[in-house]
């Protein structure tokens, strides 16, 4: 018997998942960063090397077959099947994925060669909703309402608030970092990767398996390539000394990209059940995971951390303001099948791309039976539903009748 | 691959428990509880129209079930 769980408990557990092993990577990170390798593009270069190493390890040993199904398929990824080579129609959100994630990670090389804090890093990136946000409303047709921005201001200011590091300081160099280069190529990273996501490889959802192992092949050429521009142009030994470092410490690189390897397979997985500001959203609360792991490395005397219980409190309310906000927004959305009939002599054909055509909706489904369309729509409110849907198909002349009716649970089998 | 929409209305009261039956069914891709002219939504993919007709024959065995209306999907466009 397969089981069905609730799409919302899967995007939850998913998300939070790779949340806690994502605190645990950063911390690594932090870690190889402060002991082993300092120079941020030498760690950057290093990480996707080697990281391809582990990707295709784990890749492989996730492919072995094992009662009909692969490992990967049975405990991770039910789409998943085996490596492949990249398709076609995948090339060109590789290529864009590949360069964001690139450039990503050597914006978060860069910030963690200048602060080790876990807890701090962290809270910074959790403003990449305020981005998707944005790229969102564009692109998946989903103009944000007064909920949407309150629940991403309350995120933003709880983010700036737990991002002070535990001593108080703001640094703005840091955050010129997360602002204009970390946040904005994450949010591409992640719209992409969904793109990927939603792409049906022989009629089955793409699997987020061979979607990370790409997406590392792609990271790697490109950060390689970033890289060697950036010795020619100023006469340094980036790639070089990033072999070197690869091999010398190997060890460490292998284990923090395998534990990326899983946390970015989760977090792709998740991208498939929702919007990218969503799955972010419900990432942020990685944040709370950060704050134990910021402690640990302060153990080890890597990070700083203070016991100031004004700073602490801060923090706390930062972080406490974070989940706030993302509960108010990843709880809110109504969704409605539209079940539509349309007038005798006109095309179903135009009628298709007109209600495709109108913002909220996400599935036109031409049928076959007593309708001549049903419409899956998602919006953020009842009224938005009405302002936004309901009075534009009621300005679609072809259309008879229209029946609504709203979503209360559902189940999905994925 | 075919997929159809099946929609169903029920008796008041046997839901729960209908759904409970209905999650057991392979090839169920989505089950809605919905609110309006019908009582739940199901989304089917099948191979054939032979599969689809067991589906739509499982389903109208489920205590409670009243009617079933099945939508054939012909094409579709989605985010």
């Amino acid at each position: 018997m397969r089981m069905r769980i609730g799409k919302k408990h899967l995007l939850y557990a998913l998300v939070i998942t790779s949340s806690f092993i994502s605190a645990g990577v950063t911390a690594l990170d932090s870690y190889i960063s402060g002991k082993y390798i300092s120079n941020a593009w030498v760690f950057g270069f290093s990480i996707f090397f080697v990281g391809f190493f582990a990707t295709l390890f784990l890749s492989l040993i996730l492919s072995i077959p094992y009662k009909k199904k692969s490992l990967g398929a049975r405990f991770i990824d039910p789409s998943f099947k085996r490596l492949r080579l990249v398709k076609k129609k995948e090339l060109k959100y590789n290529l864009v994925a590949g360069f964001m994630n690139a450039a990503n990670t050597i914006g978060y090389c860069v910030l963690i060669s200048l602060i080790y804090d876990p807890s701090v890093l962290l809270s910074f990136s959790q403003i990449v909703i305020l981005y998707l946000l944005l790229i969102e409303s564009f692109t998946e047709k989903n103009v944000p309402t007064l909920a949407e921005v309150q629940s991403a201001i309350i995120v933003t200011f709880g983010a700036i608030l737990a991002s002070i590091s535990l001593q108080g300081a703001i640094d703005i160099q840091s955050l010129a970092i997360v602002f204009l280069l970390i946040n904005p190529t994450w949010a591409f990273f992640s719209i992409y990767q969904r793109k990927l996501k939603m792409i049906r490889i022989n009629g089955k959802l793409n699997d987020s398996i061979n979607i990370r192992f790409w997406n590392v092949v792609f990271s790697f050429l490109f950060i390689s390539l970033i890289i060697l521009v950036w010795d020619i142009l100023f006469g340094s030994h980036y790639i070089i000394e990033g072999f070197y470092a690869s091999i010398d410490f190997f060890p460490w690189i292998f284990l923090t990209m395998s534990t990326t390897f899983f946390a970015y397979v989760l977090f792709i997985r998740s991208l498939g059940l929702s919007s990218a500001s969503v799955n972010n959203a419900i990432r942020s609360s990685t944040i709370i995971f950060a704050l134990p792991f910021s402690a640990l490395l302060a153990y080890y005397g890597l990070a700083p951390f203070s016991a100031d219980p004004v700073m602490l409190l801060i923090k706390v309310i930062g972080m406490i303001l974070i989940v706030m906000g993302i509960i108010s927004y990843a709880l809110t959305i109504v969704k409605a099948y539209i079940f539509i009939t349309i007038k005798s002599g006109y095309s179903r054909k135009n009628v298709l791309q007109k209600l495709w055509d109108i913002p909220g909706i996400s599935h036109v489904s031409a049928t076959a039976g007593k309708y001549d369309f049903i419409v899956k729509v998602s919006t953020r409110t009842l009224v938005k539903g009405y302002e936004k849907i309901v009075k534009k198909i009621d300005d679609i002349e072809e259309i008879k009748t229209y029946k609504w009716n709203s979503v209360l649970k559902d189940w999905e089998n994925i | 691959m075919i997929s159809a929409y099946i929609l169903i209305n029920m008796q008041p009261g046997n839901v729960d428990k209908a759904i409970s039956e209905m999650r057991k069914i392979e090839n169920l891709a989505k089950i809605s509880v919905v609110a309006g002219e019908y009582d739940i939504v199901v989304r089917a993919q099948v191979k054939n129209l032979e599969d689809l007709l067991g589906i739509t024959d499982k389903i109208q065995t489920i205590d409670g079930v009243m009617k079933t209306t099945t939508q054939i999907i012909e094409k579709e466009i989605a985010l």
